[in-house]
């Protein structure tokens, strides 16, 4: 009897103690929308953009995007609404305030939720992509204006040319 | 998959050996004893009492388990275990409920040689589970984690609760156990048993997280579970 009581102790510990067996790995579960930046002229050469900012709206800027010198960044989408404005802050000049050029950057879509798993819970999927930036500003194009979906994350979802 | 075809082998696998043999010119009378001790053979019927105490624990939880076998040959018992389970599911982004009730039907064989009259038992089962349950997704928040963009946009608690009725599962249950006769046809018994999913209806746009019966569903679809029973021993008749 005393056995089956120490037994059934031990057993209640290790599944107590077991539960939580996953976690969530996967990195990110909801797409980011990924840019990359070209040159203007010569379009097939990536180009980095000096002293980069980006921000949404009236939001802090991003940590890891405020005055950085970089050729491509991956930036979330807002899932509680249709759109999201990127403001992109850009200084090729040395980094004198003065000089700052400001852009924008707007992206549209419809969102759905989809199951992933039991530690990665739902991801938010963002369909029919329409991109568009602020007329005359240091974006000079971009290509494409639309796309179907941001799953693939590996490789590049616009390309701006500056 | 593999690796449980291969565990499912290995249940198979035993070792003998031999230290002592006796001689052969050496061929002794022994009387052969008379004594013949009949046991009880028939209808157990019990209670899984670690339901109610894992309920009481923990809160999310809620159960209970009428468990029965019939002595069909010496070492041998048909087993079937019925119950009702209710449990809520809280993980990190989704907290879901799943209810319904199970049955478990299949053989106990015992491999323990009693001594004299007594009647305990250390068993191998096996079991067929199947049960029926709704599972409900009580609430859910999108996952749109992003660290390394210090989460910068964030995501609503969902609250609308989405019902699915009419799942149910199938599996397959190996059990390992013990039981003991405590006093005249009453028995105490532990078991654990590891639990191999053969199909499970899933929710639309969700998964089944648990099941009657199985517990939790496991990533690769396996579970495990306990039981600590109480039975009364109705007997039938003495062999």
């Amino acid at each position: 009897m005393k056995k089956i009581i120490l037994l059934l102790l031990i057993s209640v510990a290790i599944f107590s103690a077991c539960e939580k067996d996953d976690f969530c790995t996967q990195n990110p579960v909801t797409s980011k929308l990924i840019i990359t930046f070209y040159d203007e002229t010569n379009r097939e050469t990536s180009k980095n953009v000096q002293f980069l900012s980006v921000w949404s709206g009236t939001k802090d800027t991003i940590a890891q995007y405020t005055s950085v010198t970089l050729d491509s960044i991956a930036i979330p989408l807002n899932s509680l609404t249709s759109e999201t404005v990127y403001t992109l802050k850009k200084n090729a000049t040395g980094g004198a305030k003065i000089d700052n050029e400001i852009a924008t950057f707007t992206i549209k879509y419809n969102t759905t939720e989809e199951y992933v798993s039991r530690s990665c819970g739902f991801k938010v999927l963002f369909n029919n992509v329409e991109f568009s930036s602020s007329a005359s500003s240091w974006i000079t194009d971009f290509t494409p204006t639309t796309i179907t979906n941001l799953n693939n994350q590996t490789t590049a979802h616009v390309q701006i040319f500056h | 998959m593999y690796k449980y075809f291969i565990s499912i082998c290995l249940i198979f696998v035993f070792a003998e050996s031999f230290s002592q043999e006796q001689k052969k010119d050496t061929i002794i009378n022994i009387e052969k004893d008379s004594t013949i001790f009949k046991t009880n053979y028939g209808l157990r019927l019990g209670i899984d009492i670690s339901k109610p105490i894992k309920a009481s624990f923990d809160g999310t939880y809620s159960g209970f388990e009428i468990v029965g076998d019939y002595r069909i040959k010496k070492n041998l018992y048909l087993a079937a275990e019925v119950g009702y389970e209710e449990e809520i599911s809280d993980e990190d982004y989704t907290n879901s409920t799943s209810k319904g009730s199970y049955i478990r039907l299949g053989v106990n064989y015992n491999a323990y040689k009693n001594w004299l009259d007594m009647n305990n038992e250390i068993f191998v089962g096996y079991r067929y589970g199947f049960s029926l349950f709704d599972q409900t997704l009580n609430n859910y928040t999108p996952n749109v984690s992003d660290a390394e963009n210090g989460n910068y946009f964030l995501a609503d608690l969902n609250s609308a609760t989405i019902t699915s009725s009419n799942l149910n599962a199938h599996w397959s249950e190996f059990m390992l156990g013990i039981k003991a006769e405590t006093l005249k046809n009453f028995y105490v018994s532990f078991s654990v048993s590891y639990k191999v999913l053969m199909s499970v209806k899933e929710p639309e746009d969700f998964k089944t997280l648990f099941s009657p019966g199985f517990n939790r569903i496991f990533e690769t679809n396996t579970g495990f579970g306990f039981n600590y029973t109480l039975t009364y021993l109705i007997p039938f008749s003495k062999k």
